[in-house]
């Protein structure tokens, strides 16, 4: 087709042309997430997958992306499909494909060919040169498929003549890395494959305006596809190595729940439910430290969130906008970005010898992890009653309501999901902190019992009146927990579990306690949304 | 409040004619129109009003007089200071740090510019209807309460209900006479739990009518009420707007012309430079002006 005539309105039957191009669209994509899935080792190289080693099925892949991409581009080039492309791909990809060029002529005869770094350089800039020739000079069909389709072939290549095998591995002299076979293999190919993706799109729409469109929309998906992986990685990695220690003697009617006289079936989850370091129980828990970051997430927020709201309330509403609000929210930022062991050294030492001697407590742990998440709640508070219009305040005051019954019948309620989305990052936050309660909770490894916060309030006859010398213990807590165990190198019942087992467990115990609160406060904030639908 | 009551230091007040003079700039000196005799009690009157913003000269010498009982429009170009003015009678302008007032503004003969008064009390009897329908996004209900509540004319709630103080009643009755006189009643009777901006726009800005009744104002300022509303939804507004003048004093602003004449009594056109360039009954205004510019701009000739 010749670029003066018009495009069809309407494609009733899909193309030659998209039918390969889509193919090597899906394969791509498919490529991709098997790269990715034998990267984290949910595949392995070695599995036989119908026959042929996982490894032989990358370079199969690649060698038919690369085939199919270049045989694409020279198809359109002399005119065998019906494409529209624009009269060159642009300077961007070139660039970026240079680059790339560049770096492995560089490595492939620098390092892998040992010819010194003068003659990979020079390789280096040839290889760079052609490979940014070859994307500007052609047209956009040639120019947007030829680099990729090669690259694919060329790494196709090399695996399916064993050049690269999974023990093939490669130490640059100037770099303390080595590339070894078993990731460097799905790494690579995963690159490949967004390079493929691309230019698989681009040809799948015959190029030009629309094929940028969808070679934009197939390697950003692609992108966000990578994101989602990574979170479901980490949680799932976390969880399948944790999950046995969890379940470790649990049931579902093993338990029993005391209602008064009742005894009820219930489940049975000695992990949670147990003491850490207690000899009297089968499967040593982590029922002290779940507690301890209750308790200490609880008392974090009972101090920030009033104080918080308050001072944005005051910043907001009542402070004018000068030299004061400045200085307050330049010492906000500051303290929001204050590195958490600072904290925690402040807490050690100035918090501690103010309370209980100078032992470890709860109460400085409460502390600090407040502090800690004061900021956060101010700047979010403030965010969201800034958002909130000046219409409602205007039709506040013109009914002659006075300020304060303004602020807090009309600006807080409507400020309240923002409000509640900023305890919900700070508490996010401050729950798996380390560092700061290291420094002023810590007390025994493995806690023999949780902290008795609500049964040890006790009123005296001489201020303060109320006293509670379980918030005057030190305690543990999850995160600490898990410190505590890797650093001894041991859990608590050795000959049993191994200190990966336990700790396994306890970092899946405090992922569930963070989803948990997270829980609780995305629900909150959908009941003030709710309230207010605004 | 009686007049006799009041300390009055401003002579004007015991003239018992009350009068609206021109500023008295060359501008407006040039043009016949000197002053106005308004029927009726005066509600509001105006004494060589000045707004500055800054170094901004929002409004000029600006003195009038507004009838009890009675719709008067202010019209006038954008930017002439007709909405500041509005703003100056329930003092939302002190909502504005950069504003400075200097004049006297009387309300039923007390002047509302002087130290002690209370904001609380003025803009009770003095209300105000916004250009956007800005209702709160709480129920319908709670919206025409909010104010009652706040100032204690209605006890609700949870404490109410368990000391026995609970005046659902009132509060009921209250809501359904605000609504019924702002002539929203039928059409939400039946949800008045529901959330206040699931309404329309004509029908929120009725709901921010009722709401500013709820309070019982003796004026109702209205910064043009119907400009964001389709022709149908400012008819009714025009309908209501006719029928609370029976009990209320109006003063609206508005861009548009044939709306003005069709509702105010009196009508007064501020032009560039914020100063009031005549002020007369409607009828006079709309076909017998004594400015050549007032004329220009009534008729669409000019602004």
């Amino acid at each position: 087709m010749s670029t003066d005539t018009r495009n069809p309105l309407v494609r009733a039957e899909s193309s030659a042309l998209e039918r390969v191009a889509g193919g090597v669209l899906a394969v791509s994509v498919l490529v991709f997430a098997l790269s990715w899935a034998t990267t984290f080792e949910w595949l392995r190289m070695g599995d036989h997958v119908a026959g042929l080693p996982m490894v032989d099925w990358f370079g199969v892949a690649n060698l038919l992306m690369g085939g199919a991409l270049v045989t694409v581009g020279l198809a359109s080039w002399v005119g065998l499909v019906d494409t529209s492309p624009s009269d060159e791909a642009g300077f961007v990809p070139g660039i970026i494909f240079g680059a790339m060029g560049l770096a492995t002529g560089f490595f492939v005869v620098a390092d892998w060919l040992d010819a010194g770094a003068l003659a990979g350089l020079g390789a280096g800039v040839l290889v760079g040169i052609a490979a940014v020739a070859a994307t500007v000079v052609p047209r956009e069909d040639l120019g947007s498929t030829l680099v990729p389709g090669s690259g694919a072939l060329l790494f196709g290549g090399l695996i399916a003549f064993d050049v690269l095998t999974v023990d093939w591995w490669f130490a640059p002299t100037w770099w303390s890395m080595r590339f070894v076979g078993y990731w460097a293999i799905p790494i690579g190919t995963s690159l490949v494959a967004l390079l493929t993706v691309w230019s698989a799109g681009k040809a799948r729409s015959g190029f030009g305006t629309a094929g940028r469109q969808t070679g934009a929309f197939a390697l950003i998906g692609l992108n966000a596809f990578g994101m989602l992986s990574i979170l479901t990685l980490v949680i799932a990695y976390v969880v399948s190595k944790g999950l046995p220690m969890l379940l470790e003697g649990a049931s579902l009617a093993g338990g029993t729940l005391s209602l008064g006289p009742l005894s009820l079936p219930w489940v049975q989850l000695p992990f949670v439910t147990n003491a850490t370091g207690s000899i009297f129980v089968d499967v040593p828990g982590v029922m002290p430290a779940v507690m301890g970051t209750i308790w200490l997430v609880v008392g974090a927020i009972l101090l920030a969130v009033p104080l918080g709201v308050g001072a944005a309330v005051f910043l907001t509403e009542y402070a004018e906008r000068g030299r004061l609000t400045a200085v307050v929210e330049i010492a906000t930022n500051g303290l929001w970005s204050t590195p958490s062991i600072v904290y925690g050294l402040f807490g050690f030492a100035f918090l501690l010898p103010r309370f209980a001697d100078g032992g470890s407590n709860i109460l400085s742990g409460q502390l600090v992890l407040g502090f800690m998440l004061l900021p956060l709640v101010l700047i979010t508070a403030r965010e969201a009653m800034l958002a909130v219009p000046d219409a409602q305040r205007d039709a506040s005051a013109a009914l002659g309501v006075s300020k304060w019954e303004t602020i807090r019948s009309v600006v807080l309620p409507s400020a309240a999901p923002g409000i509640v989305t900023g305890v919900i990052l700070g508490v996010g936050r401050i729950a798996g902190e380390t560092a700061p309660i290291l420094l002023t909770i810590r007390a025994s490894n493995f806690p023999r019992s949780s902290p008795g916060v609500i049964e040890g309030f006790r009123f005296v006859g001489s201020p303060p009146f109320v006293t509670n010398d379980a918030l005057l213990q030190g305690a543990s807590a999850l995160p600490l927990q898990l410190y505590t165990t890797i650093q001894a190198g041991q859990s608590p019942r050795p000959s049993e579990f191994s200190f990966s087992e336990f700790g396994w467990g306890v970092a899946l115990v405090l992922l569930l306690v963070v989803l948990g609160f997270y829980a609780i406060g995305i629900a909150s904030r959908i009941y003030f949304r709710r309230k207010i639908r605004s | 409040m009686s007049k006799s009551e009041i300390d009055n230091t401003n002579p004007a007040s015991t003239d018992p004619e009350t009068r609206t003079v021109a500023a008295e700039s060359e501008e407006t000196l040039d043009d016949a129109w000197t002053e106005y005799e308004t029927s009726g009690d005066t509600a509001i009157e105006v004494e060589d009003l000045n707004v500055w913003y800054g170094d901004d000269h929002a409004l000029r010498d600006i003195s009038m007089s507004i009838p009890e009982q009675s719709v008067t429009a202010l019209v006038g170009p954008s930017g002439c200071g007709k909405s500041t003015f509005l703003r100056c009678l329930n003092r939302m302008n002190d909502r504005i740090r950069a504003a400075e007032v200097e004049g006297s503004v009387e309300l039923h003969g007390e002047e509302i510019y002087q130290d002690g008064v209370d904001l609380v009390e003025l803009r009770k009897r003095v209300g105000q209807v916004f250009q956007h329908p800005n209702p709160f996004p709480k129920s319908i209900r709670d919206n025409i309460a909010y104010g009652p509540r706040k100032h204690g004319d209605v006890t609700t709630g949870l404490f109410a209900r368990l000391t026995g103080r609970h005046e659902g009643e009132k509060e009921e009755r209250i809501v359904r006479e605000s609504l019924q006189r702002s002539a929203l009643w039928d059409e939400v009777k039946d949800r008045l739990d529901h959330n206040a901006m699931d309404l329309s726009g004509g029908q929120q800005q009725r709901l921010c009518i009722a709401r500013c009744l709820a309070v019982d104002p003796e004026v109702i300022l209205m910064d043009e009420p119907a400009s964001a509303l389709d022709p149908v939804a400012t008819a009714k507004i025009e309908d209501l707007i006719e029928s609370l003048a029976e009990e209320y004093t109006v003063v609206i602003v508005t861009h548009n012309m044939q709306q003005a004449s069709r509702i105010s009594d009196q009508t007064a056109v501020f032009l560039t430079g914020g100063q009031l360039v005549e002020y007369d009954d409607t009828e006079t205004i709309f076909e017998d002006p004594e400015s050549q510019r007032v004329e220009d701009y009534v008729t669409g000739k000019f602004g």
